[in-house]
């Protein structure tokens, strides 16, 4: 049980995916512009890696080793695509606020990372588990960058305006404030582990 | 070789079980996709002309995208046109949907797709902006001030919406 419980939690902080892993840095420069694209980017990644993890852990005995990745990039694909299909025909709300995610996810290398470091080694339930931690550690870091660059560079948070007369800092709101604001978070991480080990 | 033939053989096996399945989903989840893509835009549609209940498509040809829409009420009379504006602002392709009525006075303007700088171009997009192109005429734009800061942004969607109105204005004639 609290090996099951420390599958979830090691995503969030201890191999937080951006953070430690620095996986699926692309998309994060991309969409952490506002807090809102954040949350949508990371909700849809959690979705997806949760289900590519089950399914991958599921058929893992009947993939030989030596065609893994292909095998792995054909399922998560089918998945992402469903999953696309299905949200676009039976969810007009979540797909508007979902719909240009899900499919810039099947590029996200922290759905692969985790199919071949854990889910094909794993049972279903730790595997489960563990995209479910990979996810909300994935969101988490999401929320902070694009909660610091929405906040610097347009001087709001989910659209509302916090410090009437607040100048905002525009380069938080370009690629290269992304950057900026994600090498220090990675750094505070570092900081931060290092003390406590 | 034998190995590599199984496999050849497995992967095989996974993509055909995922095409199928893709296929069985796309089959399922097409026609639904397709209603739901009207919907959505017959509700934008009225969001910029509201006094309406029905819309029309009108194209030029039978292969390209609609050139503008007809606009009735719900006594089925022509109350005014609908039509899709398209420009390069800074940073993106911006979209405008914009309702005027039959005496080509704007009804409102909404920016549908942009992908301008965040709180900057992106400001576009609010009511503050698009309220002033309400109730002035859509081939003379000129009193609607562009937003600071965002000049570019601001002054694609004013002359797109102003262009295209030009465009049709003839068309339109026809249609009273």
């Amino acid at each position: 049980m609290k090996d099951l419980v420390r599958e979830f939690t090691k995503g969030i902080f201890k191999e937080n995916p951006t953070f430690v892993l620095a996986l699926g840095l692309c998309p994060t420069l991309a969409v952490s512009v506002t807090v809102a694209n954040g949350i949508g980017m990371g909700l849809a990644a959690t979705f997806v890696l949760l289900g590519s993890s089950v399914i991958i852990s599921l058929v893992r005995n009947f993939i030989p080793g030596k065609i893994r990745i292909p095998c792995f990039i054909v399922i998560i694909a089918t998945f992402v695509t469903i999953t696309e299909l299905c949200l676009k025909a039976y969810s007009p709300v979540l797909n508007r606020a979902l719909g240009i995610y899900v499919p810039l996810i099947v590029v996200n290398c922290i759905v692969l990372g985790r199919a071949e470091a854990f889910a094909c080694k794993n049972s279903v339930l730790s595997s489960l588990l563990d995209g479910l931690g990979m996810g909300v550690g994935f969101t988490i870091a999401l929320i902070m960058i694009s909660g610091i660059r929405e906040f610097l560079g347009s001087g709001q948070i989910l659209g509302h305006t916090l410090i009437k007369g607040f100048e905002p800092v525009f380069v938080f709101g370009m690629p290269s404030g992304a950057l900026l604001v994600i090498g220090l978070l990675l750094g505070l991480f570092n900081v931060l582990k290092n003390m406590k080990s | 070789m034998k190995e590599m033939m199984r496999y050849g053989f497995i992967l095989a096996l996974i993509c055909v079980v995922a095409a199928g399945l893709l296929a069985a989903v796309n089959s399922l989840t097409h026609p639904k996709i397709i209603a739901q893509t009207q919907a959505e835009e017959q509700a934008a549609l009225k969001e910029v002309m509201p006094l309406a209940s029905k819309f029309a498509e009108v194209k030029s040809d039978k292969d390209k995208d609609a050139l503008y829409y007809k606009a009735f009420n719900n006594q089925d009379k022509l109350v005014g046109f609908v039509f899709k504006a398209s420009s390069k602002g800074y940073s993106s392709q911006i979209q405008t949907l914009a309702g005027v009525f039959l005496d080509q006075k704007i009804s409102a303007v909404k920016v549908i797709s942009q992908n301008e700088t965040p709180g900057l171009g992106a400001k576009i997009t609010e009511d503050k902006f698009s309220e002033q192109f309400k109730n002035r005429s859509s081939l003379d734009l000129s009193g609607v001030e562009a937003i600071t800061g965002a000049t570019i942004s601001s002054h694609a969607v004013i002359s797109s919406v102003e262009k295209k109105a030009r465009q049709i204005r003839e068309l339109i004639k026809n249609e009273r």
